[in-house]
C-alpha cells in the first residue's frame, strides 16, 4: 500500500446519472423494471476508475488481493436523472494491521458529490478497501 | 405513518440467490471490472471457491428498502461486510429500530439462511 497518499485529494471529476446503468444494477439485484429515481447508492467509488480516479493502481492494490469491509452513505440533497454532479475523492485514512493470517492494509476513501452549477452538496460516500497481504 | 418504538421492524425480506448472471449485470451497472465476480478460475486464484456476490449489491438493497419506506427522510446508511456472498447465496435482510430521538437509529443486519452474518449496519432517519 502507498501509505504516502494519505490525504491525498484527485481532480473533481464529473459524472449524470445513467437510467441504462442504474437499470442494470436494478436488473443484478433482481427488480424488474427501470429504477423511476437515482437508485440511493447508485454513486459509487468505482465509477471513479476510468475518470482519473484509480484507487487500485494508485494504492497498488491488486484485484486479487483486494476486499471490500463497508461503506457509508450520508445523503443531504435529492439527486436527479438530470443533474451533472461533481465528484471529489479524498484518500482519509490508510492504516497497517497485523492479521493472525498476515498483514492487512486498510484504505478508506471519501468522496463528495456536489450538484451543479450550485455545487451543492448532496451526497458524501466512504468506503473501505482492505489489501491483504 | 404512525410513530415508530424501539424493536419495531422496517423490514425482514428474503432475497434469493444472485445469479451468475446478475453478478455480470450488477458489475456493469457499477463500472466494477473486478472479475473476482464473474470468473470462477480467477475467484479461485483469489482463494473463495466461486465468484462473490459484491458487497456493494447488499448496501443497494438495504438502501432500496430504506429509501421505499422513508424515501428523503433516509439520512445516512453504514454497512460493514463481515462475511463473504456466493453466487446463488440467498439472504435475510433485517432492518428494526433501535432508538428514537433527534434522529431514528434503525439496526440492519443480513444473514445466509445457515445463520452466517454477512453484513450489519446502521440507518438514520430524519424525524
Amino acid at each position: 500500500m502507498n501509505m504516502q497518499l494519505q490525504g491525498k485529494v484527485y481532480p473533481p471529476y464529473r459524472l449524470r446519472p445513467d437510467r441504462a446503468l442504474a437499470a442494470k444494477m436494478f436488473a443484478g439485484q433482481g427488480l424488474a423494471g427501470a429504477p423511476a429515481e437515482v437508485p440511493p447508492t447508485y454513486f459509487i467509488y468505482l465509477r471513479g476508475e476510468t475518470r482519473g480516479v484509480n484507487l487500485f493502481v494508485d494504492l497498488d492494490i491488486p484485484r486479487d488481493r483486494a476486499l471490500q469491509a463497508g461503506q457509508r452513505y450520508e445523503w443531504f440533497a435529492p439527486i436527479g436523472w438530470d443533474d451533472e454532479v461533481e465528484v471529489t475523492a479524498r484518500i482519509a485514512k490508510l492504516t497497517e494491521k497485523q492479521s493472525k493470517s498476515g498483514k492487512l492494509w486498510f484504505a478508506d476513501i471519501e468522496l463528495e458529490y456536489r450538484t451543479l452549477p450550485q455545487r451543492t452538496l448532496a451526497l458524501r460516500e466512504t468506503t473501505r478497501i482492505v489489501k491483504r497481504g | 405513518m404512525s410513530a415508530l418504538k424501539p424493536g419495531d421492524v422496517i423490514f425482514d425480506e428474503a432475497r434469493p440467490g444472485a445469479s451468475r448472471e446478475q453478478l455480470a449485470l450488477f458489475s456493469a451497472g457499477t463500472e466494477d471490472p473486478n472479475l473476482v465476480h464473474t470468473d470462477d478460475a480467477f475467484a479461485k486464484r483469489c482463494g473463495f471457491h466461486t465468484v462473490l456476490q459484491q458487497g456493494p449489491m447488499t448496501t443497494a438493497h438495504f438502501g432500496l428498502l430504506l429509501a421505499a419506506r422513508f424515501g428523503a427522510r433516509l439520512k445516512s446508511l453504514d454497512v460493514t461486510f463481515t462475511a463473504p456472498v456466493f453466487v446463488g447465496d440467498p439472504l435475510r435482510l433485517l432492518a428494526k429500530v433501535e432508538s428514537v430521538g433527534d434522529e431514528i437509529v434503525v439496526a440492519l443486519g443480513a444473514a445466509k439462511p445457515d445463520g452466517t452474518q454477512t453484513a450489519r449496519g446502521i440507518a438514520t432517519i430524519r424525524p
